[in-house]
C-alpha cells in the first residue's frame, strides 16, 4: 500500500491505496466525489478531467501515488458557498448538456481556459476541449456557453 | 493492474541507482501515458515504478552546440518554449497536433521517444534536426543520434539500468524552413497513420545545403528517405525536385497495413505528403 497525501478542493487528505490505482479511482471510490466521470479508462474520452497542480489532467492517466503532495481541483470545487461558478450556470442556461456525462470534465477544461484566457474566441474554446467527448449534445451550445461565462467573469473583474 | 511499488527519488542519482539495482522488473513512469495502459493491459507488469516526476529532468538549456531539453519536459512544456518554437519550429507543430490539452500536461518528450511507436509524433522532427539523445546508468552515460536509437516497433538500444536523460538539438541544424505534416482520421486526439517532417537548409545562394526527409509509420522505426534527400542537396528549390524527391521518397519507405491504415494509402500519401511539405518548407523563403 502507498500512503499519500493530496490537497483535493482545498481540503488536506491522507489515503492509502495500491500503488497502481489511478488518481480517478482515488477520488471517486476513497474520497467519494463521483463528478469525475468514469468514461473509457484510456484518456481519451476526457469525462475525468480535473485540475492537477493548476493543470488539466485525465484523472485515469495519473497514479495516485504520482500526485503525492500536490492539489487537485475536481468539478465539486467549482461552486463556492452553494453558489454555481459562472460557467457552471451558463453551461445550465445555454443547454450545454444533456445527460452530463461529459460536463464534469467539460467545466475543469474550460475553467482552465478561463484562467489563463480570459476572452477565448471560438476556435480557442475548441481547442481547449480538444480533449472532451460530448456524445449527446454536441458542441455549439457549449461554446457558446463558455463565451458568455467568459464575458461575465469579465465584466466581474472591472 | 498486478500491484507494484512506487518510489519518488528525487535526485537522478537515486533514480539510476534504482535502476541499476532492480534491472528490468522496474520501470521509470514519466507521465505514464503509455506505460499505465500498457500495465493495465497486462503488457507490462513492473514490480516497481521509478517516478521521474521529482528527478530534475525538465530543463532547457542552451550550450555553445546545442539545445539540450530535459527528457520530462512535457508535450505542454515544449509548446510554450518559444526556443524551440523560433529555432526548431517543426518541433512545435508536432506538439500542436499531440493528443488534446490533458494528455500534452503529462505526456513526455522522453515517454515519447523511449516508447517508441512507429507512430510517435515528437520522433520525426527530432531526428529531422539531427537530435542526440542522452541515456545514463550509475556507471557513466552514452550519447547518440536519435535516429540509430530504434531498433523495432517498440525496441531501443536502451539498456535495463538505463535512462534517458537528455535530447540535444545541434544548434546548426536549426531550420524554419521546416514543415511537420500529421495524417489521421481528425484533429485531435489520434494516432497519426503517417507523420512527416522535412528540413532545409539553404546557403547564401539559395541552394539546399542540408536536407531531411523524416517519416513516421511508414516502416516498424521512424526513417530518412536518404536518397530523396540526396537529390536535393545542391539543387535550387523548385516544384519538380520536390515533385521528383517525393516519388523517390515514395520508393524508399516500407509501410505496413494495419488498424489505421493501408499499405497502399501510406505509399500514396508518403508521396502527396513529402511534396507538400517540402513546399511549406520554402513558403517563408
Ligand atoms: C489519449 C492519448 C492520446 C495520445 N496521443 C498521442 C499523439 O497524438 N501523438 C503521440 O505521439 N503519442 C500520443 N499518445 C501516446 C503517449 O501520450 C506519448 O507517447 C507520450 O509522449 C508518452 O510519454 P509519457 O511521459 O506519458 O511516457 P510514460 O508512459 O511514462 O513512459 C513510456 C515508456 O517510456 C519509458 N520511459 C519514459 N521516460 C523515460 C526516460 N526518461 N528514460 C527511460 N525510459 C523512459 C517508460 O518506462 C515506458 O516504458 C497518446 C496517448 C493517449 C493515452
Ligand atoms: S475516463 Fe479518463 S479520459 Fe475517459
Ligand atoms: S452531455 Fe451527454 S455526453 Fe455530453
Amino acid at each position: 500500500m502507498f500512503d499519500l497525501e493530496i490537497e483535493v478542493n482545498g481540503k488536506q487528505e491522507q489515503v492509502s491505496v495500491e500503488a497502481d490505482t489511478t488518481l480517478l479511482y482515488l477520488l471517486r471510490d476513497k474520497l467519494g466525489l463521483t463528478g469525475s466521470k468514469d468514461g473509457c479508462r484510456s484518456g481519451d474520452c476526457g469525462a475525468c478531467v480535473v485540475l492537477l497542480d493548476g493543470k488539466t489532467v485525465n484523472a485515469c492517466m495519473v497514479l495516485a501515488p504520482q500526485a503525492n503532495g500536490a492539489s487537485v481541483m475536481t468539478v465539486e470545487g467549482l461552486a463556492k458557498d452553494g453558489e454555481l461558478h459562472p460557467l457552471q450556470r451558463c453551461f445550465s442556461e445555454s443547454w450545454a448538456f444533456q445527460c452530463g456525462f461529459c460536463t464534469g470534465g467539460m467545466l475543469m477544461s474550460c475553467y482552465a481556459l478561463l484562467k489563463s484566457n480570459s476572452n477565448p474566441t471560438r476556435d480557442e474554446i475548441r481547442a481547449a476541449i480538444a480533449g472532451n467527448f460530448c456524445r449527446c449534445t454536441g458542441y455549439q451550445a457549449l461554446v457558446t456557453a463558455v463565451e458568455q461565462a467568459a464575458a461575465e467573469l469579465r465584466a466581474n473583474n472591472v | 493492474m498486478k500491484p507494484a511499488e512506487f518510489l519518488s527519488p528525487t535526485t537522478l542519482n537515486d533514480a539510476l541507482e534504482l535502476k541499476h539495482k532492480h534491472g528490468a522488473a522496474a520501470r521509470v513512469i514519466a507521465g505514464g501515458t503509455d506505460l499505465i495502459l500498457r500495465m493495465r493491459a497486462q503488457v507490462l507488469t513492473p514490480s516497481l515504478l521509478i517516478d521521474l516526476q521529482h528527478a530534475a529532468l525538465n530543463n532547457i538549456k542552451v550550450s555553445d552546440k546545442y539545445l539540450e531539453v530535459g527528457a520530462s519536459l512535457t508535450i505542454s512544456e515544449v509548446l510554450q518554449n518559444t526556443r524551440i518554437e523560433d529555432l526548431f519550429p517543426a518541433i512545435h507543430m508536432a506538439c500542436r497536433k499531440f493528443a488534446g490539452p490533458p494528455i500534452r500536461n503529462r505526456a513526455t518528450i522522453g515517454g515519447n521517444i523511449v516508447n517508441a511507436s512507429p507512430a510517435a509524433d515528437l520522433v520525426s522532427p527530432l531526428i529531422a534536426y539531427d537530435a542526440e539523445i542522452v541515456l545514463k546508468s550509475a556507471n557513466g552515460e552514452r550519447t547518440m543520434p536519435l535516429v540509430t536509437f530504434f531498433t523495432g516497433a517498440g525496441k531501443t538500444l536502451l539498456k535495463d539500468d538505463e535512462i534517458l536523460t537528455q535530447i540535444r538539438l545541434p544548434l546548426s541544424a536549426a531550420s524554419t524552413n521546416a514543415y511537420f505534416i500529421k495524417l489521421a482520421q481528425r484533429n485531435s486526439m489520434a494516432i497519426s497513420q503517417l507523420n512527416l517532417t522535412t528540413r532545409l537548409n539553404l546557403n547564401r545562394q539559395g541552394l539546399i545545403e542540408t536536407a531531411r526527409i523524416v517519416l513516421g509509420s511508414v516502416a516498424a522505426v521512424p526513417m530518412r528517405a536518404m536518397a530523396a534527400e540526396a537529390m536535393l542537396v545542391g539543387e535550387k528549390s523548385s516544384e519538380d525536385l520536390f515533385y521528383a524527391a517525393a516519388a523517390q521518397a515514395r520508393q524508399e519507405v516500407k509501410p505496413i497495413s494495419d488498424i489505421r491504415a493501408s499499405r497502399e494509402y501510406r505509399l500514396q500519401m508518403t508521396q502527396v505528403l513529402v511534396r507538400r511539405a517540402l513546399l511549406e518548407s520554402i513558403a517563408n523563403v
